[in-house]
């Protein structure tokens, strides 16, 4: 499977570069920079980004869609470490010099985002500026959220690790629903499928989700946001804080478009 | 300070001039056991590049003990934050190796990296490292049993400390690999009676690290530092 490229078409409004924060974040002239060079890519669920073991030519720029980071392990048992959607970037290892990555990137809420060749990107990051600065951010950020994940698998029930993982998704989608089957779900988290079930279960009969056939809705956020363990407080507060600010941006990428 | 001998591969791996120009900015200091140099949410005063000391990054947990997401010997450094624009460390690092390192004050470490491009490129390389070593990490405690997760560990110290030697009690195991402290003695009677290791008094020696390689599972051979790799 491969992204299909669309670059030379438009796409609709509704899915311009400044829906990632951190394009959107880049003043005029870094923007205009890397403009030419942004290609539409349709990323259909389950979409390998980034193959663990490859090197990789391009750099993704999540707009509407999420990307999963997992692990794998020689054995072949692997689990997510942390999620990528409009805030972030997929591929790190291609700015800081990282050779090989060991873990796949996934498309884990099919949607569209853009890419970037990783010789365009590396010749602006290595210029400095606010593109290194913000890549160098959510990197930092993207180490919180790797290291608390791995917190929260080690300590935390699977109720509250599938509260955390709704949440953290939720917040990179604009509605409130969730295309995934509890299969997905079960290897996302590294754990049982019925386990999954169980947990989804509970959560249903408490009124906060509705699943069904492939769909979650979330129908009570607050009482998820009650239920879930520190770790999506941990995630959100430093990614607020290390990030630029999504009602910031919306209006400056407004305001340049 | 022998500046020919390979002190910390990070600053090693740098152009000569370079590495002689921060080694004389830099000053020595001991790390002692416990030593705590960073705390969750506060600056970063110093960073240090370890010597001869090995340091263990814990994310803290409400409830539970804290749980090691890295560690950091004579590889790396401490500080990979300030190279990413933040100026607090959102881990709390423990000295787990006593011995040498050389440190520098954060700011003046910020003027070496605007100065200094290559050794922003180290830095980032090492933190991308790192980040591997975070995931591995992550995925090891999930999946392995603790007795390949001990040897993993004691494998991963004893190449970024650079002794087979090292002070350790058992508690500290139990928030290294995110289990109880029965387990942790459990694994580490095994490897006592298979003659891998001798515990005595809370020292840790390992005498046979060919057999404690049989025994880690995999993620030892993918987070193994460049000058221990074979």
């Amino acid at each position: 499977m491969q992204a299909m490229s669309t670059r030379g078409s438009f796409a609709p409004a509704s899915l311009a570069p400044k829906d990632n924060r951190l394009l959107a974040a880049l003043p005029g002239e870094s923007y205009q920079a890397l403009l030419p060079h942004l290609e539409w890519v349709a990323l259909p669920l389950g979409l390998p980004v980034v193959e663990s073991g490859g090197t990789q030519g391009y750099i993704y720029f999540p707009t509407n869609s999420i990307v999963s980071l997992l692990y794998v392990l020689a054995d072949g048992a692997s689990a997510e470490i942390a999620v990528v959607g409009n805030e972030g970037v997929v591929g790190i290892a291609l700015f800081m010099g990282g050779e090989t990555t060991p873990s796949r990137a996934v498309v884990q809420s099919a949607g569209h985002g853009y890419r970037l060749k990783g010789d365009v990107l590396k010749k602006e990051f290595e210029a400095g500026g606010v593109l290194q600065h913000l890549l160098l951010r959510y990197t930092q950020a993207l180490i919180t959220q790797m290291a608390q994940t791995a917190v929260c698998n080690r300590h935390h029930a699977v109720e509250q690790q599938l509260c955390r993982w709704l949440l953290l998704s939720l917040d990179r989608l604009s509605g409130n629903e969730l295309v995934m089957t509890q299969e997905l779900i079960a290897n996302m988290l590294g754990v049982r499928r019925e386990g999954v079930t169980e947990a989804a279960g509970k959560l249903q009969a408490a009124g906060l989700i509705h699943y069904s056939r492939g769909h979650i809705t979330v129908l009570d956020r607050a009482k998820l946001e009650a239920r879930v363990c520190e770790c999506y407080a941990v995630v959100k507060k430093e990614y607020d804080r290390l990030l630029p600010d999504a009602a910031f941006t919306a209006v400056r990428g407004r305001a340049q478009s | 300070m022998n500046q020919g001998r390979i002190v910390n591969n990070l600053l090693a791996a740098l152009p000569r001039r370079r590495y002689e120009r921060l080694l004389a900015r830099l000053e020595p200091v001991v790390l002692k056991f416990g030593d705590v140099l960073y705390r969750p949410r506060a600056a970063i005063r110093h960073v240090y590049f370890p010597t001869g000391s090995m340091v263990s990054l814990l994310s803290p947990v409400e409830g539970h003990q804290s749980l090691e997401v890295g560690l950091v010997g004579r590889e790396g450094m401490l500080g990979v934050p300030l190279a990413l624009g933040v100026a607090v460390s959102p881990v709390r690092a423990l000295v787990q190796g006593a011995g040498n390192a050389l440190r520098m004050k954060s700011a003046q470490f910020l003027g070496e990296l605007r100065r200094n491009a290559e050794l922003h490129r180290a830095v980032n390389r090492y933190t991308y490292d790192l980040m591997v070593q975070v995931t591995q990490t992550a995925a090891c405690n999930r999946f392995h049993q603790v007795e390949a997760r001990l040897a993993r560990w004691l494998l991963m110290t004893r190449d970024r400390l650079g002794a087979n030697q090292f002070r350790l009690t058992q508690e500290m195991l139990g928030d290294m690999l995110g289990v109880l402290r029965v387990a942790v003695t459990n694994a580490a009677g095994g490897l006592q009676r298979g003659k891998l290791i001798r515990y005595s008094r809370g020292e840790i020696t390992i005498l046979d690290a060919k057999a404690l390689e049989a025994v880690a599972c995999s993620c030892y051979q993918i987070v193994k530092i460049p000058s221990a790799r074979a």
